[in-house]
């Protein structure tokens, strides 16, 4: 269905500086079509609405477009059935669990950070941000770290060209990449089914009776997180160092008092977010902030205009560590709140706390402006070139 | 006062027990919970409030007494 609303998305000024982006949609209305006939819902009050009734905005429906060839667990479910995974994968992805891989996870990052540490300069998304998530995800699913770095290049070429195609078909990159990425995949499914380890791919092979998963659930629980638990991961780290870079007062701030790191972060997630839309189908017609969506509609429940609403942060546009905390919607909400919030952000706390131990002081390389893709469906740096001292910082 | 959880509305975000770890604790699965019975110490409101404002469910609430209405939402 095309109108003629003469908005598009695409055409947010989103690269150099998210405020102008946001600003943009955010001004469409609370409830706007994009000319192509997609709805987005860009108020706190549209999105909270969306998030509390999943049984009207179908998040089943709303990965399609992706032809994942395996069901997208437990995203692209709807109650009741959601539950059943989500009961089960909750308590793996719990900060308790978290906490006890902390020391490997730490051990990991700092390794990453004394390659560079000593050069004098590094490239943030290239050098940690790329790297640090793929080897949180092996380390989690129990696979070996050495296969990090051809993991990555199959991620990235799927995700990259994912929903690029407006014919639907992949390229024959895409099916080779994904071909190797699901061989490798049911390679080690297969093997952790004959001798199972005490990684969260075991367990969740070892469920039994009702309980238990098919084959193409556990492939899509591994193919879920690489599309959603890791290019959103490097995006974040991105993220935040771009700011603390060009906040030599908040970094020394935080360099001087580690509490501060937890509210630095939640602040930066809350502006710039990974995945700021988050796509849902409606299935009856519904009435959202007096504006009827028809059954059937696709609709993005805009997270991060809904971030920067008016009248709920003091200062809705900037990090701000006083107004920090303030339940921001940058995880998703209802239902499907993101399964790995609570890993992602000890990522980042172990990215920030381990970069500013060997590395307290830095600044953008010169000449470098730092932007994000766009179009895009997931908002990342495409670069982040860091110079800092070198000698006595150690 | 007490803090009480609405456990239709939570959904895990585990906000509560960061901000306010004198009130909350995590259970198993990472949601939080109340922890004991909820009172406020006369200096605990502070707290309880950055609990309520943390949470993205808007899950968390003081209440004036058992079953009684909310004070803050």
């Amino acid at each position: 269905m095309a109108t003629d609303t003469g908005f598009r998305l695409n055409d947010a000024p989103m690269p150099e500086d998210r405020t102008a982006g946001w600003g943009f949609v955010r001004a469409q209305g609370d409830v706007v079509q994009e000319i192509d006939g997609t709805w987005l819902l860009t108020s706190a009050e549209a999105v909270r609405f969306a998030h509390r009734h999943p049984e009207i905005f179908s998040s089943a429906k709303a990965f399609d477009s992706l032809g994942s060839p395996v069901p997208l667990i437990p995203l692209a479910v709807d109650p009741p059935d959601h539950k059943k995974f989500r009961r089960v994968l909750d308590p793996m992805f719990a900060p308790r669990v978290v906490n006890a891989m902390e020391a490997a996870l730490r051990a990991q990052v700092r390794d990453l950070v004394s390659a560079f540490a000593a050069t004098g300069r590094c490239e943030v998304v290239a050098d940690l941000g790329r790297l640090y998530p793929t080897q949180v995800f092996l380390t989690l699913f129990g696979m070996p770290l050495e296969d990090r770095d051809r993991f990555i290049e199959w991620v990235e070429t799927i995700v990259e060209n994912a929903g690029r195609d407006a014919s639907g078909e992949p390229s024959p990159e895409v099916m080779a990449a994904a071909v190797a990425l699901f061989t490798y995949l049911q390679g080690h499914v297969d093997a952790k089914r004959a001798n199972p380890g005490d990684d969260l791919l075991s367990q969740v092979l070892a469920l039994s009776g009702d309980d238990a998963w098919t084959n193409d659930e556990v492939l899509g629980l591994c193919f879920l997180f690489t599309l959603a638990g890791l290019d959103t991961v490097t995006a974040a780290i991105g993220f935040v160092m771009l700011h603390l870079a060009r906040r030599p007062d908040l970094r020394a701030q935080l360099v001087a008092d580690p509490a501060l790191i937890g509210p630095t972060i939640e602040e930066v997630l809350r502006l710039e977010l990974p995945a700021p839309i988050t796509p849902r189908v409606v299935l009856v017609d519904v009435e959202v902030c007096g504006t009827l969506l028809p059954a059937g509609a696709q609709v993005g429940l805009c997270l991060a205009t809904a971030n920067r609403e008016p009248g709920w942060f003091g200062h809705a546009d900037d990090v701000d560590l006083s107004q920090a905390d303030g339940g921001h919607l940058s995880f998703g909400g209802g239902i499907h709140r993101c399964l790995g919030s609570h890993l992602a952000r000890r990522e980042l706390r172990l990215v920030v706390e381990e970069f500013h131990r060997q590395i307290p002081d830095y600044g953008i390389a010169p000449g470098a402006e730092p932007r994000v893709a766009w179009p895009s469906g997931t908002l990342h740096l495409t670069a982040l070139p860091l110079v800092f001292p070198v000698g006595d910082q150690a | 006062m007490r803090v009480v959880i609405d456990p239709q509305r939570c959904t895990g975000h585990g906000r509560c027990y960061v901000v306010a770890p004198g009130l909350f604790s995590d259970d198993d699965a990472g949601f939080g919970q109340v922890a004991g019975d909820g009172r406020l110490a006369p200096d605990g409101l502070a707290e309880a409030e950055r609990a309520v404002a943390a949470c993205p469910e808007q899950a968390v609430s003081v209440v004036d007494e058992p079953g009684g209405a909310a004070a803050t939402v």
